[in-house]
């Protein structure tokens, strides 16, 4: 169970090209919660008839891994979408840093510069290179120049062991080769959350590990890392947390021990079961 | 990557010059043919430019049109909705011989006294008034090609819709719609055919006096239809290296990771 390509350890101190989550601690110890970051209260959702969110509430602090899980159609992907306003919540309040999420698009904006997303299916842009998947965001949302949004890419491409490639397109790399592509993507905008919407789920088995070791390394520095997974052995042996969803609403809040050692509901018995 | 490849907007207008280089010395090769033809070399030489003339002209404006109308069709106002598919609807449901005969003798009366639209302004009109509805169809079949999951991830990383807009959607659509847009300018060469109606001394037109003062149709036609397969090799030569040049991203093929 490792990164099947080496990794460039990022070290831990004095990093500047890295660009890691803010002040928090990055020693990766037991206790590495931080100042709350992401705040839903009473979150609702509906699509047409279908109550997809039914008052989902949970706070997440900075430095924390959590995983989420829950059988399809729970809720959990939606529940993330709506964390940076890919989807808009129609009840309920989120507020990211403090800043509340609704109908202001500003508001809007600055969240999406907080938080980054890694979707399941990559979404690189496909006409545009590996390198300048990664410059363009911090090109045209933070103003950086060519050279230093340049720079940023390829330390972030060399810690993903993917540096090489950085003149290819993504049509030309491997599906986990392009999710860690689309990490590095996310991390270039130097975002205080990280949003992973089930990112294994496409791959082909012999490339979750690669993926599943990059954003591992990741976990170690303390980045806040919400996970929407599929993947039991990420959420048991990675996260701090671990969050159940069970159709629209969260059952389970609790320690990833905790949930898979003794499942507090019938529900959460019922879909260990299953994936077990 | 070679030369071509890596500045393919520097060689589409190295080509384009050249055409038009060829276009404008065409007279002195074709003045030694016999006659027929050769006496009349330089208007051949003339309609064609007037014809290449109006194809261009036509063909940008109608690209622009085309680009207002394929994405007006989408937009979220109604009213900006309606008024593009209502043109669209009543440019394609209308022949283009229709519209021009249109423009020459309906609009200028109902434009103020004072301006005064030539013939060739007329057909010129008639003409990208048509292209652009052709056009506005590729232009929409492009961006509704483009994968929803790429604005999501645009819109993930921050960028505002007009960024989305100018750096994902628009070149990703590119890649739908050129092929249908090269099309239509190929078209529109041949449309342009058409302006010999209201007076416009283009390529056919110069064909068709030529033959009526000779008597001799079979020369003269031939002579035209050549031109004009030139003329839309150029065309077609041209948009297929900015076919070329959009498709990157989409092949495997060299060296694969």
């Amino acid at each position: 169970m490792s990164a099947i390509e080496p990794v460039a350890k990022p070290t831990q101190t004095g990093t500047t090209d890295a660009g890691l989550a803010d002040g928090s601690s990055t020693d990766g110890g037991p206790d590495k919660r931080g100042r709350m970051i992401i705040q839903a209260a009473q979150v609702h959702k509906h699509y047409g008839a279908f109550h997809a969110l039914r008052g989902v509430s949970a706070q997440f602090h900075a430095g924390e891994v959590t995983a989420i899980i829950g059988p399809s159609g729970s809720g959990k992907s939606t529940f993330l979408r709506t964390l940076n306003g890919l989807e808009s919540h129609d009840g309920g309040e989120i507020r990211i840093d403090g800043v509340k999420l609704g109908t202001d698009t500003r508001a809007l904006d600055v969240v999406r510069r907080e938080v980054g997303m890694v979707f399941q299916n990559f979404n690189l842009f496909s006409h545009l290179s590996i390198l300048r998947n990664i410059t363009l965001a911090p090109m045209r949302v933070r103003g950086l120049t060519r050279e230093a949004a340049e720079t940023r890419a390829l330390s972030l491409l060399e810690r993903v062991g993917l540096r090489a490639q950085a003149a290819k397109y993504p049509v030309q790399l491997s599906g986990g080769q392009q999710q860690r592509v689309a990490i590095a993507r996310a991390l270039a905008m130097e975002p205080k959350v990280l949003l992973f919407d089930e990112p294994t789920s496409a791959l082909d088995p012999e490339m979750v590990n690669e993926v599943l070791g990059v954003m591992r390394e990741l976990a170690d520095t303390g980045i806040t890392m919400l996970v929407v997974t599929h993947e039991m052995g990420f959420a048991r042996e990675v996260a701090d947390r671990l969050v159940f969803f069970d159709q629209g609403q969260i059952l389970e809040d609790t320690s990833p021990h905790a949930f898979f050692t003794s499942p507090a509901h019938e529900r959460s018995r019922a879909f260990l079961s299953q994936v077990r | 990557m070679n030369w071509t490849r890596r500045h393919p907007v520097w060689v589409m207008t190295a080509a384009m010059l050249g055409l038009l280089l060829f276009l404008w010395g065409m007279a002195l090769p074709l003045s030694l043919a016999p006659a027929p033809i050769g006496p009349a070399a330089t208007q051949f030489a003339e309609g064609t430019r007037v014809t290449v003339a109006l194809t261009v002209v036509a063909g940008v404006i109608g690209t622009v049109l085309g680009f207002l109308a394929g994405v007006g069709r989408l937009s979220k106002v109604r009213a900006v909705r309606w008024l593009s598919s209502f043109y669209v609807w009543l440019i394609r449901g209308t022949p283009l011989l229709l519209q021009i005969l249109f423009v020459w003798l309906v609009v200028p009366t109902l434009l103020p006294g004072g301006i005064v639209l030539s013939d060739f302004a007329c057909a010129v009109t008639a003409l990208a008034l048509n292209a652009g509805a052709y056009n506005a169809e590729c232009v929409r079949a492009g961006i509704l090609a483009v994968p929803p999951g790429q604005v999501e991830a645009a819109r993930a990383l921050g960028l505002s819709p007009l960024q989305i807009f100018q750096d994902i959607v628009f070149p990703q659509s590119l890649r739908v719609a050129l092929p249908g847009l090269a099309n239509n300018l190929a078209s529109l060469v041949k449309d342009s055919s058409l302006a010999y109606a209201i007076s416009v001394v283009e390529l056919t037109m110069v064909g068709y006096r030529v033959q009526a003062e000779s008597y001799q149709p079979v020369p003269v036609f031939l002579t035209s239809a050549v031109v004009y397969l030139i003329l839309t090799t150029a065309f077609t030569t041209l948009t297929g290296a900015l076919e070329q040049q959009m498709d990157r991203g989409t092949r495997r093929s060299e060296a694969t990771a």
